[in-house]
């Protein structure tokens, strides 16, 4: 445990050296919160609610869904598909500690440095600009909080499942970039899911997508009540279980085609 | 600009000679051929999705019609492909380029650093973007019922240039940013998919931001002003006509940057 | 007239000072310290046509430094430099022309590529004939042994063959002087063997004038008439290999007796059998270098006017 916590620091100092990464990503985000914000304003052009929420509701979706993006998005993916086809992660293979676990806390550790010195400031931010409405229920703020750390969970669980299917398939971009845009898409990232046609809003809704950033952000809104609530995290629970233990199989799977190939 | 021009024409047989041999690299690997060619499109659809999600729950946005938001998007898609494909290698020019220490070999070489830096890796199945573009302009002229006239198959690629050379100038400038710092990543990610703001109706933004757009970072010109030109909506239409001199100014300034950048990077005083 | 010739030549670089801890890295995030660092210290050498010059020295001595300050790749702090004729950073498109550069631990070939599309696209780059393209390439596969692997991508070979392709890339347009950073570095003994021979050849055949860097003093043995030994950015000793190892001392045991005497001796002394370059005024250090005129290089140089 000691190690991975480690891990997590060591990450976290690392990041500080790239410090104009974060000068600017704040502001970039505010942008790209604005270039949403005056689509959806011209849309809603008035009207109170559309997709089930309304348009305030809206303005605060788009600003906590991207600033909680700074926190969960990681390039798990794209780390350890290279560490795979370039063979250090051979030397993993001899250190003890868990290869995937290691490399989780490494990502939550990043995670936790763009959360304190991206998302939340740049929230702040996007509040100063945009009418974003906080919470104003405590134990929203605390749900909000669950959903947020599930959420990065299930994005890093699935950026490792592309990472090694990615090894699998000897083809590295492709796979990795079109999982990116269907995760944008069909996490709700600009589109809440609430907005696809009714026809198209079941399969994103059997899909793990939505507990990245749909879920988190309707909970930040206000949308959500009661026993909706419960029901999100639990939504994202039942993913998180379901993402490990196709990880787990496909790292054991990994490791054998890793021995076999002698690394 | 003319004497650049013309210094460029020298290189053009060098230039095709790149572009094969960039061509044959991507062949080598055909499966990431072709995923990269369907995660664009993937991409493009996306962005087709959410204009045609949007525009189930309103008429119009700002008095612009569904078809004619697709076409505007569709027009876009041409000058950012042609950028994308021939300016992939700006994407992490930060981490292969200057902390990995291949700068010193682009200057032992005698050709201009820029040049060899846009040769040396090209993503040209990227191309197919405007493949999409033109169709998605297809459909939405024929839905429109646009006028075409003969004088619009020069403009276009004129309009087009002008486009490129805008995304070219801002993203050469923000590439050579990584001679100051020592960042691995640089801004280029973050910037990338500003192109949000070139590709819908300006008047959709505030003025201060329409302001920005048009005469700061001028990703109007890229897309929207000389697709209204197209579309015929007069008032912006009559910006596009400044396309060309926007893109002429805006890439000397890029390569303003990058010589600066450069002189830096060699130590040259600063 | 010399083709390399350095006088005081220096090199300072600003560095990016870290604060130590989590508090540390923290203030970094807001303002740097720097320090000001003298990578190459005033320093003077003269090479002429046709040498072989051995220039080794500690990591952090300044040897890349120095090759970036003479290919052109970094403008010098101060000093005066000429090399080829050309004032290398002034006229670097023209320069470079005129120099081949083989760095060991990077690739100017198209990883992806067979080498001999890598060659065509040099071919075009550097503007050579192709009458004069093909006459050197098959000189160059032939002494090389390239035959085979012509039509083999880069990201196919082994890295001894990828080093034979890198030096025949390295020469393609027929540079008269050739910089070798770290050339066998990770190579087996038969292939180092092979490129040694190499380049023992394209000097005498052509009198193509060697700066070769190396942490494998075996190297220097075998090529290098004449070394420069370089140490905290200022040259120790310049001159030739024969003088200091006349006790037939292994090179080795003498080049780190000369670092000691430095660290030691603050330069007093000199190192055994060798002419120690003085601490400060080196202006008349590198002429005295070339006035040694190692037999070695005279050798070659003979060999490749005539």
């Amino acid at each position: 445990m000691a190690a991975y916590l480690e891990m997590m620091r060591i990450r976290f100092l690392a990041m500080l050296a790239y410090r104009v990464n974060y000068y600017s990503g704040v502001v970039i985000y505010v942008v790209y919160i604005g270039s949403y914000y005056f689509i959806w304003q011209a849309v809603y052009a008035g009207r109170a609610a559309l997709g089930g929420l309304t348009a305030a509701q809206m303005t605060t979706y788009l600003a906590v869904a991207w600033m909680s993006r700074a926190f969960w998005f990681n390039n798990l993916d794209r780390e350890i598909s290279n560490e795979i086809r370039d063979g250090t992660v051979a030397v993993q293979f001899i250190r003890p500690y868990n290869y995937l676990v290691a490399k989780l806390a490494g990502a939550l550790g990043e995670g936790l440095f763009r959360l304190a010195f991206f998302a939340a400031p740049g929230l702040a931010a996007a509040a100063l600009v945009f009418p974003v409405r906080f919470p104003s229920d405590a134990r929203l703020w605390v749900v909000f909080a669950a959903a947020t750390l599930l959420a990065f969970a299930v994005n890093s669980l699935f950026n490792v499942i592309a990472g090694l299917v990615a090894f699998f398939t000897l083809n590295n971009t492709g796979i990795l970039h079109t999982k990116r845009v269907l995760v944008d898409l069909f996490s709700g990232l600009f589109l809440p899911l609430g907005f696809y046609p009714a026809w198209a809003q079941d399969a994103p809704r059997w899909l793990p997508f939505q507990a990245i950033s749909y879920l988190p952000s309707l909970v930040f809104t206000g949308a959500l009540r009661g026993p909706e609530l419960w029901r999100a995290l639990a939504v994202q629970a039942f993913w998180i279980a379901v993402l490990a233990v196709a990880a787990a199989w496909l790292w054991r799977r990994a490791g054998r085609r890793l021995v076999v190939q002698g690394g | 600009m003319a004497l650049r021009g013309l210094e460029m024409a020298r290189y053009l047989p060098l230039i095709a000679r790149f572009v094969a041999q960039n061509l044959k690299s991507r062949l080598a690997y055909p499966a990431d051929f072709w995923t990269g060619l369907a995660s664009d499109l993937v991409h493009q659809a996306a962005n087709l999705v959410f204009i045609l999600v949007v525009f189930q729950h309103a008429p119009s946005l700002h008095g612009w019609r569904r078809e004619e938001v697709v076409f505007i998007y569709g027009y876009f898609l041409v000058p950012f492909a042609v950028f994308h494909a021939t300016a992939a290698n700006l994407w992490d020019f930060a981490d292969r380029y200057v902390v990995r220490g291949e700068f010193d070999r682009v200057l032992t070489r005698p050709l201009p650093s820029l040049l060899q830096v846009f040769l040396e890796t090209m993503e040209l199945e990227s191309l197919l973007g405007a493949v999409t573009g033109v169709a998605a302009m297809a459909w939405a002229g024929r839905a429109l019922g646009l006028d075409w006239r003969l004088a619009d198959l020069a403009i276009f690629p004129v309009l087009v240039a002008g486009g490129v050379a805008i995304y070219y100038g801002i993203f050469i400038a923000l590439a050579a940013v990584a001679f100051w710092t020592d960042s691995r990543t640089g801004l280029i990610p973050l910037l990338w998919n500003l192109n949000a703001y070139g590709r819908y109706p300006v008047d959709i933004y505030s003025r201060r931001l329409r302001f920005v757009f048009t005469w700061v970072l001028p990703l109007a010109f890229v897309g929207f002003f000389p697709a209204a030109y197209f579309l015929r909506r007069g008032a912006w239409g009559w910006y596009a006509a400044l396309t060309p001199a926007v893109g002429a100014l805006v890439l000397a300034f890029g390569v303003a940057v990058w010589s600066a950048g450069v002189r830096r990077y060699r130590g040259a005083g600063s | 007239m010399a083709i390399i010739e350095a006088r005081q030549l220096t090199k300072e670089f600003r560095k990016f000072k870290s604060r130590p801890g989590l508090a540390g890295a923290f203030r970094d995030l807001f303002t740097r310290r720097y320090e000001t660092v003298r990578a190459v210290d005033a320093i003077d050498l003269t090479v002429e046509p046709g040498e072989v010059v051995g220039y080794i020295g500690p990591n952090g001595a300044g040897k890349s430094t120095t090759i970036k300050m003479l290919t052109g790749i970094l403008v010098p702090t101060a000093g005066h430099l000429l090399v080829n004729g050309c004032v290398p950073h002034r006229e670097r498109e023209r320069f470079v022309r005129t120099i081949g550069v083989v760095f060991g631990q990077r690739s100017q070939l198209w990883w992806d590529i067979a080498v001999r599309e890598s060659f065509r696209l040099l071919q075009r780059i550097y503007g050579v004939p192709d009458a004069e393209y093909r006459r050197r390439l098959d000189e160059l596969a032939g002494v090389l042994e390239l035959g085979d692997l012509l039509d083999v991508p880069v990201r196919k070979l082994s890295l001894g063959q990828r080093m034979r392709c890198e030096l025949a890339a390295a020469l393609l347009h027929g540079p008269s002087l050739l910089f070798l950073d770290e050339p066998t570095i990770g190579l087996d003994v038969v292939v180092k063997l092979r490129i040694r021979d190499f380049l023992r050849e394209i000097n005498a055949r052509h009198g193509t004038t060697i700066l070769l860097t190396t942490h494998d003093l075996a190297d220097i043995e075998a090529l290098c008439p004449r070394v420069v030994i370089l140490d905290r950015g200022r040259i120790l000793y310049d001159g030739a290999l024969d003088a200091i190892r006349r006790d037939g001392q292994g090179l080795e045991e003498v080049v780190r007796a000369i670092y000691q005497g430095e660290a030691v001796g603050g330069g007093a002394g000199a190192g055994p059998g060798g002419r120690r370059v003085p601490e400060l005024g080196g202006g008349r250090a590198a002429e005295g270098g070339s006035a040694v005129e190692p037999e070695g290089g005279r050798q070659y140089g003979a060999g490749g006017a005539g």
